[in-house]
């Protein structure tokens, strides 16, 4: 391809970019403003999944002791609940331990002078958040266990709702998706129909299908880069925000780190400009026939 | 340079545009084509820049069947021919100049071959004083003489005129013909397909005359009408 073919391709999508102005315009807000869209519900879903992360890895059995169970009793039953399959980690809480925690949480003053009523107990972390259930019924199993809590019911269900969460955020997210396909590839169709005069001579003439392809390809191209950039700008400036405002109002809750936007960010100029390339390709298609 | 044999087309309907029809058209012609209007003229240029398929029968266009050239072979195709059409078809936001470069932009000529044969087709339509002049200031003929050389520009072995008057006054219609004529003189072979009458008549060319379809007449030197 000669360097005169290559500068004449990006001089007629600049031109087409600025004659169409009021359509380029409407194109790049389009774009905006579906991945606006699109970006709110893809950060939304990292953090919920971010989030559900967290609480997933906090789930824990907390399995108490008898009293009864002398010291060599409870080693030997760390070792048994250790070489259970499933378990990432044991850790033993003593009565003077659970105490002390539990001073910590409700104040030293009212627990003054009382007897300690609290029971050596394990806590067991396990490798797959989804296997407590089973954990927690073997290791019941063994003598010298009172009891073993660990939320039933409320872990089974937390974890169903994780599961439609995700489905359901899938779901719109590609949706969207769609959408934003759509409505790109029908402006792109507009400056596309605006110039089908153009390129029914062009087609007369001797141009192949490419050499008329090229510049409505840049143009698409460029509409989304600048559309995705606009997407891109918004959305940084709101996500900082809102990661500022969290931090400072609601510690317990962590957020994706900022610094991870940027590699969404770049994810987003390359969907901008694949929606170009799409769109315009798309919307070309039928012209070229002649 | 150009063979039909047989060469029918229906369209979509049953409606039959043309029926069987033979012809050869030599290097170096200058040919007519006639006929009243929906007697196939346009068709029959359509298949010849390959715009439309035939139905049935064969085209060949200096030696090569053309309805065999794949979708990707076509502009090189129509790089040898160069077509004007009754509504000129220019890009009113291009000036006279830029409508012509483009001709030859499309075909991905170099710089340097544009700015030297610009000017010289500009030249030989007799426009070079309107080289930046936009279609909508100029006159119905020198939109015309425009498309001329936008046709000319990339030396076409033949040039297909499909009612190139048909918008024109009688005074800048003879001009147009005049042109074409000057064209054929300098080698290249044209088609023309009108029913202008007296300039047919005038300039006593081969003429080819369709009607619903069939071909009626071919006769060299010939008049728009053998009736009256």
């Amino acid at each position: 391809m000669r360097l005169r073919t290559i500068k004449y391709f990006f001089r007629e999508s600049f031109t087409s970019l600025v004659r169409n102005r009021w359509m380029s315009l409407a194109s790049v807000g389009a774009v905006a403003s579906a991945l606006i869209i699109l970006g709110s519900f893809l950060l939304l879903s990292v953090n919920f999944d971010y989030i559900l992360k967290d609480v997933e890895s906090q789930v824990e059995i907390t399995a108490y002791l008898e009293d009864s169970l002398d010291k060599n009793g409870i080693s030997r039953l760390n070792n048994h609940l250790t070489a259970i399959i499933g378990v990432k980690e044991v850790n033993f809480i003593s009565k003077k331990a659970a105490i002390e925690e539990f001073k910590e949480q409700v104040g030293k003053e009212l627990l003054e002078g009382i007897d300690n009523p609290l029971p050596n107990s394990f806590r067991i972390k396990v490798n797959d958040p989804h296997e407590v259930a089973v954990v927690a019924e073997k290791v019941e199993k063994f003598a010298g266990i009172d009891e073993v809590k660990y939320g039933k019911g409320v872990v089974e269900k937390l974890f169903k709702i994780i599961h439609w969460v995700r489905l359901i955020g899938l779901a719109i997210m590609i949706v969207f998706a769609a959408v934003s396909v759509f409505i790109i590839s029908n402006t792109i169709r507009l400056t596309v129909f605006a110039r089908r005069r153009e390129i029914n001579i062009m087609k007369y003439i001797g141009a192949t299908d490419w050499f008329v392809r090229w510049p409505f390809l840049i143009e698409g191209i460029v509409l989304g880069l600048i559309g995705s950039s606009i997407a891109i700008g918004v959305l940084g400036i709101a996500y900082n925000y809102l990661y500022i405002t969290v931090k400072l109002n609601l510690p317990m809750i962590s957020l994706v780190p900022k610094e991870q936007f940027y590699d969404y960010a770049l994810g987003f100029l390359g969907i901008g400009m694949l929606i170009g390339a799409f769109g315009s390709s798309f919307s070309i298609k039928r012209f070229l026939n002649v | 340079m150009i063979e039909l044999f047989g060469v029918t087309k229906m369209y979509p309907g049953g409606q039959v545009a043309l029926k069987d029809i033979n012809l050869r058209i030599s290097k170096g012609e200058f040919v007519f084509i006639v006929g009243p209007s929906g007697a196939g003229k346009s068709t029959l240029v359509k298949l010849l820049f390959r715009e439309e398929l035939p139905t049935r029968g064969q085209i060949f266009f200096s030696g090569r069947n053309i309805n065999r050239l794949r979708h990707r072979e076509v502009p090189y195709l129509r790089r040898r021919i160069g077509i004007v059409f009754q509504d000129f078809r220019l890009l009113p936001e291009k000036t006279v100049y830029e409508n012509i470069s483009f001709a030859m932009e499309v075909i991905e000529a170099s710089s340097r071959e544009i700015r030297k044969r610009v000017p010289q087709v500009l030249d030989r339509v007799g426009l070079s004083h309107k080289v930046k002049a936009k279609p909508s200031e100029l006159s119905g003929g020198e939109q015309q003489r425009v498309a001329l050389a936008r046709a000319l520009v990339n030396n076409p072995d033949i040039l297909i005129a499909d009612e190139p008057t048909g918008n024109l006054d009688p005074d800048t219609s003879w001009d147009i013909m005049t042109q074409l004529d000057d064209i054929n003189k300098r080698g290249t072979t044209v088609v023309v397909a009108s029913h202008a009458r007296e300039l047919i008549d005038c300039m006593k060319k081969r003429v080819i005359q369709l009607e619903k379809g069939s071909l009626v007449r071919d006769e060299e030197r010939g008049v728009y009408s053998n009736e009256t």
